[in-house]
């Protein structure tokens, strides 16, 4: 939880993100020994530097987005067990962490199978359900929002997303379409409308349900809870981010599919445009939440449909940028970071990045040619990236050791890089991850 | 009048191009022309993507255009007249992953350079390739993949062709994470960045 400060509107941003970056660095952590607490507080202090951009002794490496999955899968763990059995991670990741010293620790996605199949999640589909054991988690495209649907989107997200997407995307809250148009809830009489579906046989075995599901992810985030709750009592701090989107990509993603919105710039460019912008306030106000909740300094972007193939420079100057903008100006206000993750290539987009004010981005690049980033970049923002999964997977210790070299050598001069992988990897060798944490180190 | 055609096309009216290929054929142009009019429409859609003025909405759109004008044309044509092609090619995303615009965009750029593809579609196992690489007669196959869990399916499907006996069959790999890391890992005999390196690739083996 972060308690802001009674001077927070008297605050500068920068002022505001350096409140939150205390409130991280400083929360209490009971140590398993004094030797873990030695290591957070040398680690953490790092970190911290790095998101201050000050001078440090050196880059770190963070494995997190790249060898999560490896993490566990090194030890025999299957696709299925991240979804259905986390308390069997817990040895794995310990085990990971004391073997390896990462710099950040390598956090658990809590995916919460029996949840999801309580109530008929249609997004995914999963490992132990119709996915073979070995694999985790697949997101199946789909249009969950029809093109006639964006006025109702428009002048009402929230209600929109309870009445008619969650219903389509988990076939048991079906009966949330039942729920009363709430701003007109007003009258003495208005209780009524308020109250029937709660009294109707569909909608109350609904909540049952949901209460079931509810039940299984405590389980599932006291198993991982206690598990991450252990790495850091070793000694391993995490990142501390919380998980975000651009409004194109919320949109893109979940509501119109990735053709589909791809056609609407064309077909109906106004709607796509409102739409993005009705959902900046939105997206403001719950991330700044989840920040104070979770005492989390940074928000993460996992960035898909802005990529260079994606469209040309103006679409993605008229459709996809001045909204994302927007969300991430306003979280800079709030002293909230964005870590953007950056799939595929961003080389034509350098120079709008720039545009956002000095420390308010970590920029995470996959594809994006770092020479570039670094000469267009890198004074301004934390960086991070690339090494590719191709050369986990398939390269050589040697290769994975001269690329990372390389990267070390090029950002050396710059106030902050952090070693990190381009893209995630199911299958590597110790050896490669450890070139690859190594080569930060000496 | 055709002109009105590959202008609205180009320009990426939809509504427009429809309506103009209705009035074409209620005037009494025949269906052939109208069609020829369409290609050269593509043909520059796929010169602006080459070119990096055209992404991959105007290569759907267009494709979008192309269909609902051939659903139009098709019942008033006689047999399509067979064109020259360049070579016979399998097209396909691997087996376990699903990941099709980057594939469609590569079937569209041979397609319209010059090659008859066969497109397979997505989560395509080896022996689906080799099956259609037998009955099509095609000496080029691209397979497309974007997750790190295509690299195996894709070395799967190289070895399978070369155990049906396909030897001279020639393969090339593209899509997301694949490099020329993973052509060797494969055993593929080319790695194409884009679809140009695809059409380019496949005109090298043609
Ligand atoms: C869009 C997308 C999706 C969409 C796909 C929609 C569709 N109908 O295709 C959806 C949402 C369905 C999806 C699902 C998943 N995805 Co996905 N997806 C992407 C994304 C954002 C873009 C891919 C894309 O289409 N790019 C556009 C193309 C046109 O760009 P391009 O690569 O430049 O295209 C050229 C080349 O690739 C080349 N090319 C392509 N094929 C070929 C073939 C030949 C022969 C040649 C020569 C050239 C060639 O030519 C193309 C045209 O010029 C990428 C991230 C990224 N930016 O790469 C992740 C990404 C590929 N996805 C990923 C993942 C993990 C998944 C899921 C597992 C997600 C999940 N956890 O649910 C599922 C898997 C589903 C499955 N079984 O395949 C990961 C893969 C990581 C990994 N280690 O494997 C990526 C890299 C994201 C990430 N960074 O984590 N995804």
């Amino acid at each position: 939880m972060f308690v802001r400060p009674d001077n927070w509107n008297k605050m500068s941003p920068l002022e505001r993100r350096k409140a939150r970056l205390d409130a991280w660095q400083d929360a209490p952590v009971q140590f398993a020994s004094p030797e873990a607490e030695a290591n957070y507080k040398e680690r953490i202090t790092r970190l911290r530097k790095i998101y201050d951009m000050q001078p440090h002794d050196r880059p770190i490496a963070d494995p997190f987005m790249g060898a999560n999955e490896y993490v566990a899968r090194r030890k025999g763990i299957q696709g299925k067990d991240m979804v259905y059995n986390h308390e069997k991670l817990r040895e794995p990741l310990l085990e990971f962490h004391r073997d390896f010293q990462p710099d950040v620790s390598v956090g658990m996605l809590p995916y919460p199978g029996k949840s999801w199949d309580l109530l008929d999640f249609k997004l995914y589909v999963w490992g132990g359900q119709k996915l073979p054991d070995n694999l985790v988690i697949q997101a199946v495209e789909g249009e969950y929002m029809r093109p006639d649907e964006y006025k109702d989107f428009i002048a009402d997200p929230t209600a929109f997303w309870l009445k008619q997407y969650l219903p389509r995307a988990y076939s048991a809250l079906g009966p949330l379409s039942m729920l009363a148009d709430f701003p007109r809830i007003s009258e003495s009489v208005d209780t009524i409308d308020l109250l029937v579906p709660f009294g109707l046989p569909p909608f109350q075995e609904m909540l049952r349900t949901m209460m079931e599901a509810g039940n299984e992810l405590m389980k599932v985030l006291g198993a991982v809870g206690q598990t991450m709750g252990m790495v850091t009592a070793e000694g391993f701090p995490g990142m501390g981010l919380n998980i975000v989107k651009t409004p194109f990509d919320y949109l893109g993603d979940t509501l119109r599919g990735t053709k589909g919105i791809l056609m609407d710039m064309y077909r109906r460019p106004n709607d796509l445009l409102a739409a993005c912008e009705a959902y900046v306030p939105v997206l403001v106000k719950s991330i700044v939440g989840a920040s104070d909740r979770t005492n989390a300094p940074a928000a993460l972007y996992v960035l898909h449909k802005g990529a260079d193939a994606f469209m040309s420079q103006e679409q993605f100057e008229k459709f996809y940028w001045p909204t994302w903008k927007q969300v991430m100006l306003a979280l800079y206000e709030e002293g909230i970071t964005s870590y953007l993750f950056i799939e595929g290539s961003y080389n034509n987009r350098l120079e709008n990045l720039a545009e956002m004010p000095e420390k308010s981005l970590v920029c995470h690049f996959d594809k994006t040619d770092m020479r570039r980033v670094k000469e267009v970049l890198s004074d301004k923002f934390i960086i991070a990236g690339n090494v590719p999964a191709s050369l986990m997977s398939a390269g050589s210790v040697d290769e994975v050791r001269a690329y990372c070299d390389d990267l070390v050598g090029l950002f050396a001069g710059t106030p902050a890089y952090i070693m990190a992988h381009g893209c995630y990897f199911e299958n590597t060798t110790d050896e490669k991850l450890r070139a690859f944490m190594d080569s930060v180190k000496n | 009048m055709s002109q009105k055609l590959i202008d609205a096309i180009t320009g990426m009216r939809e509504e427009d191009a429809l309506a103009i290929t209705n009035e074409l054929l209620d005037s009494g142009v025949a269906p052939v022309d109208i069609l020829n009019a369409c290609k050269e429409a593509m043909e520059v859609i796929g010169k602006r993507f080459e070119s990096g003025e055209s992404f991959i909405p105007e290569l759907m759109l267009a494709g979008e255009m192309m269909s609902a004008i051939s659903d139009v044309l098709k019942p008033r044509m006689a047999e399509e007249a067979a064109t020259e092609k360049l070579g016979k090619i399998v097209v396909g995303t691997v087996q376990g992953d699903i990941h099709d615009i980057a594939k469609d965009i590569v079937s569209f750029m041979l397609d319209l350079n010059g090659f008859e593809v066969t497109d397979l579609g997505v989560d395509v196992p080896p022996a689906k390739f080799v099956e259609a690489v037998k009955q099509t007669g095609a000496r080029i196959v691209g397979l497309s993949g974007f997750l790190t869990l295509a690299f195996d399916p894709m070395k799967e499907t190289v070895a399978a062709l070369k155990s049906a006996g396909l030897t001279d069959v020639k393969v090339m790999i593209g899509g997301g994470q694949i490099d020329e890391n993973i052509r060797q890992y494969t055993g593929a005999d080319a790695y194409g960045k884009d679809a140009m390196a695809a059409v380019a690739i496949a005109k090298s083996w043609a």
